[in-house]
């Protein structure tokens, strides 16, 4: 019952939806996305207030979740009835760089919904007694998460990569949890969730109304004064770090070097030489560590992108045993990558996963909102897409290895280990 | 809502197809009726481990994901106690590739022991990975085996022990694949922008010609009621005390599965649900709190959970969920409370049929459970349920001698 393999149809374009800007009072950007067949609405606002952006430990994080902790109208029991009662979804992610604050209801509840982001937006009032169970319940949250070797291993990696005072590897103790006062907070919300440190992204069937109603919204974000000046050090990369975890079956790992922000010039090739690396499931280093040796249930490496900075990072949890190989294995496939040339079919697959994953990206609003930040935070719009698919496409065997020669030099690179063996 | 059409071809494989205008994307979703609970008490994880199988190549195609990756494609598989399931998502333009893939290894399986070998020491490291390297890692095995004697729910997807893994044999291997993977035990669904008709013309010209196969009903043992609360305590070195209470629930086919889901929803759904809001803000007894059903097809359980904040005892902690949920057996919930976990439960639904893919999957599932109808008449069952039911599924629900406690405590 052999079955002739159908013909392939390879994408080589892309509809990207612009989004439409619309500019409120105040200079706040709004990027508005009409999906018209959308029974959902979804609208993020963006604040340049990462935790790169605070001056004590776990302040950026405690204000971006505080604002939904009570209102100068409601409480913040108040506040989390009004969203749950009509099914929006509230939702805080904070990075090194951002925060973005995203409201997501159904378009005919979309007006109240608007109301609560009015609310915590403009008026957050940040209660003492609210501030103390925040706190004690994340610092238990955070016990937790470091008793993870992956977790340990993933902020060891960021202090090894930058150094341990730099705002982008720096990490702290739970307990500064106890030092955070309302006064830390209140500072940083007034001088950071300010007009000028702001955009707004919106999709949906977005009516004239609703679409008045948000530009109000972003026009009553109040303009500021202050500049903040956070001192950005040279980084320092340690080559080795091991972490002792008595006990650990297996030992996380997590390999990276520094490289740069997304306007860099190689950014695009290197984006694909780290998907040919561990980018996707048929993957070097997933065939190598996982196929071929059982090392490991999943192996990935990923290029991130910082507003000042980029790296590449390879994460993976390994049998206590084969660590040490493990880490030989991981080198040997990044060499490869240097001595020698991809193949035609290799690159050809990588470019037909990278068009299929934008794809299903742009298939469903929330992931063309999603994009749009990316974009506008990286100073550009939806037409990157374009930009990048073209040198995805157009990309020769001979420029990744011109890359993987320039920034894969593994005297550039770190080792973080945390388990159970010490493999160095 | 989802608009469906639903067809069985003459070998017995169930096509159920979605047609989704504005896509670029084909969802191609294959599930099969087999999981954990099908297996043998002695040889547990098996079907897990069978999955894993899947990806492993046929004589045909040496390796799956390669055309999957050349058309553009994403796939992955999940095992659990009651079905498998595989789904590909791909540009529609490439959906053929999909359903020769799916059909392909629905009956040209070729699994080298060498191959088997390999297999089992990653599904090793993902029992590693998930149950023993994470704190309350084996949470779950320990649940079950409380709270099921006879049941294969049990033992967990992943199995009971590793052993039971590295034990697998080949002869083992052949003999599932055979009975289990048969078009007559799968359904396939499909979510894509093209007209109905010709999905169910794709459909069977690649799977028309499989032969069907003679399938023997399974019967699985039934779990005696339960008429003592269970127990277990164990002291290791995790982060914060922590209590989880598992009751005993409703199957699928019941009115009380849907009542218990609100119940959750009642506790635990939102901030500003019962257990955050009382035990978390008010009380401050509990760090972290959540209240569950394990959505199984035969009678599965409720779970209430939480995380012991330092300064109170776990009496304490236990104390207090018990309170919280008890309160629901005697007083009434009230209009505005009830009127919010039904909108919340409506707009769940719409959230979760927003791409393809989560409507193919959709689809599959509401066949396995032989009622398609279903998949659009769940927010009118929520709508309908009233305070009376929710008080009288609360005092079924919430015994405790039909309740399993697992108490983590932290090694000093």
């Amino acid at each position: 019952m052999i079955k002739q393999q159908p013909k392939i149809t390879a994408p080589r374009e892309i509809n990207v939806n612009c989004a439409d800007t619309l500019t409120a009072q105040n200079g706040v950007k709004l990027h508005k996305i009409d999906c018209t067949e959308d029974e959902v609405m979804r609208m993020s606002f963006v604040f340049k207030a990462g935790t790169r952006m605070q001056t004590k430990a776990f302040t950026a994080s405690t204000t971006a979740n505080l604002l939904s902790e009570g209102t100068k109208d409601f409480t913040a029991h108040e506040l989390a009835e009004k969203l749950d009662f009509y099914g929006s979804y509230f939702d805080v992610s904070l990075d090194r760089d951002y925060v973005v604050i995203t409201f997501c209801s159904l378009t005919k509840f979309f007006s109240q919904t608007l109301e609560v982001a009015r609310q915590m937006l403009l008026y957050p009032t940040f209660p003492q007694g609210e501030l103390e169970t925040y706190c004690s319940k994340r610092q238990q949250r955070l016990l937790v998460e470091q008793s993870k070797t992956s977790f340990q291993a993933r902020t060891l990696f960021s202090e090894a990569l930058f150094g341990k005072e730099h705002p982008y590897g720096i990490s702290f103790d739970a307990s500064e949890y106890l030092n955070i006062t309302r006064d830390d907070i209140t500072t940083i919300y007034d001088t950071l969730y300010i007009a000028e440190n702001c955009f707004a992204v919106c999709s949906g069937n977005i009516s004239d109304e609703i679409e008045s109603n948000i530009l109000n919204l972003c026009g009553d974000i109040p303009n500021g004064k202050t500049k903040v000046h956070i001192e950005f050090p040279t980084p320092h990369t340690t080559p080795t770090v091991f972490k002792q975890h008595d006990g650990a079956v297996q030992s996380a790992i997590r390999i990276g070097t520094l490289l740069f922000p997304r306007s860099h010039p190689d950014f695009i090739a290197m984006q694909m030489l780290s998907t040919i690396l561990g980018g996707y499931f048929g993957s070097r280093l997933v065939h190598n560590l996982r196929e071929e040796r059982g090392y490991t249930y999943g192996i990935f490496s990923g290029v991130v992108n910082l507003d000042y900075d980029g790296y590449l990072a390879i994460a993976t949890e390994v049998s206590s045993e084969s660590t040490k190989d493990a880490i030989t294995q991981i080198y040997h496939e990044m060499n490869r990558l240097i001595v020698e040339k991809v193949s035609e079919e290799e690159l050809e697959m990588v470019k037909n996963i990278l068009v299929g994953e934008v794809m299903r990206i742009l298939d469903a609003s929330f992931g063309i909102a999603d994009v749009t930040i990316e974009n506008i935070q990286n100073g550009s719009d939806n037409n990157y897409l374009n930009k990048m698919l073209d040198e995805v496409f157009t990309i020769t065997p001979e420029r990744i290895q011109e890359v993987a020669v320039k920034h894969l030099d593994p005297n550039k690179f770190t080792t973080t280990v945390v388990g159970s063996v010490n493999p160095f | 809502m989802i608009d469906y059409k639903i067809k069985t071809l003459g070998n017995g494989l169930t096509v159920v197809v979605h047609q989704e205008k504005s896509s670029q994307m084909a969802a191609v979703n294959m599930l099969y009726r087999v999981g954990a609970r099908n297996e043998n008490p002695e040889h547990t994880g098996f079907a897990h481990l069978f999955e894993h199988l899947m990806f492993k190549g046929t004589a045909q195609i040496p390796n799956f994901d390669t055309p999957v990756q050349m058309a553009s494609g994403e796939n992955n598989a999940f095992t659990n106690n009651d079905y498998t399931d595989y789904y590909i998502t791909l540009p529609k333009e490439n959906i053929e590739t999909a359903l020769w893939l799916e059909s392909d290894r629905m009956t040209g399986l070729n699994i080298t022991p060498e191959g088997l070998e390999m297999e089992k020491r990653v599904v090793i490291e993902e029992y590693n990975q998930r149950y023993i390297n994470q704190p309350y890692g084996e949470q779950w095995l320990c649940l079950r085996d409380m709270a099921y004697k006879v049941h294969p729910y049990r033992w967990a997807t992943i199995g009971l022990s590793t052993d039971h893994i590295s034990n697998a044999t080949m002869d083992q291997v052949d003999e599932f694949y055979k009975k289990f993977y048969t078009p007559n035990n799968a359904i396939l669904s499909i979510a894509a922008a093209y007209e109905p008709e010709y999905m169910f013309e794709l459909a069977e010209k690649w799977f028309g010609d499989i032969p069907s196969m003679e399938s023997e009903k399974q019967n699985i043992p039934e779990e005696p009621e339960q008429t003592e609360s269970r127990r277990m305590e164990l002291t290791q070195k995790v982060p914060a005390n922590s209590v989880t209470i598992a009751f005993k629930m409703a199957g699928r086919d019941s009115i009380n599965y849907y009542v218990s889901d609100m119940i959750s929803d009642l506790l635990s759904s939102g901030s500003s649900a019962r257990l955050y809001q009382s035990l978390v803000k008010e009380q401050k007894v509990l760090s972290a709190v959540n209240a569950y059903i394990t959505g199984d097809v035969d009678p599965g359980l409720f779970v209430v959970t939480g995380q012991v904040n330092p300064g109170f005892t776990i009496e304490e902690a236990e104390q207090a969920l018990w309170r919280e949920i008890t309160r629901l057996q005697t007083e009434e919930v009230g209009e505005y409370e009830l009127e919010k976990v039904k909108n919340k439960f409506e707009a769940n639904v719409i959230f979760g049929e927003l791409n393809v893919m989560n409507k193919a999957m959709n689809l599959g599932f509401y066949t396995m459970l032989n009622d398609l109808p279903l998949i659009n008449k769940e927010v009118d069952i929520y709508r309908s349920i009233t305070k009376e039911q929710i008080t009288l599924c609360a005092q079924d629900l919430f015994r405790k001698e039909i309740s399993s406690t697992l108490i983590y405590n932290i090694e000093k």
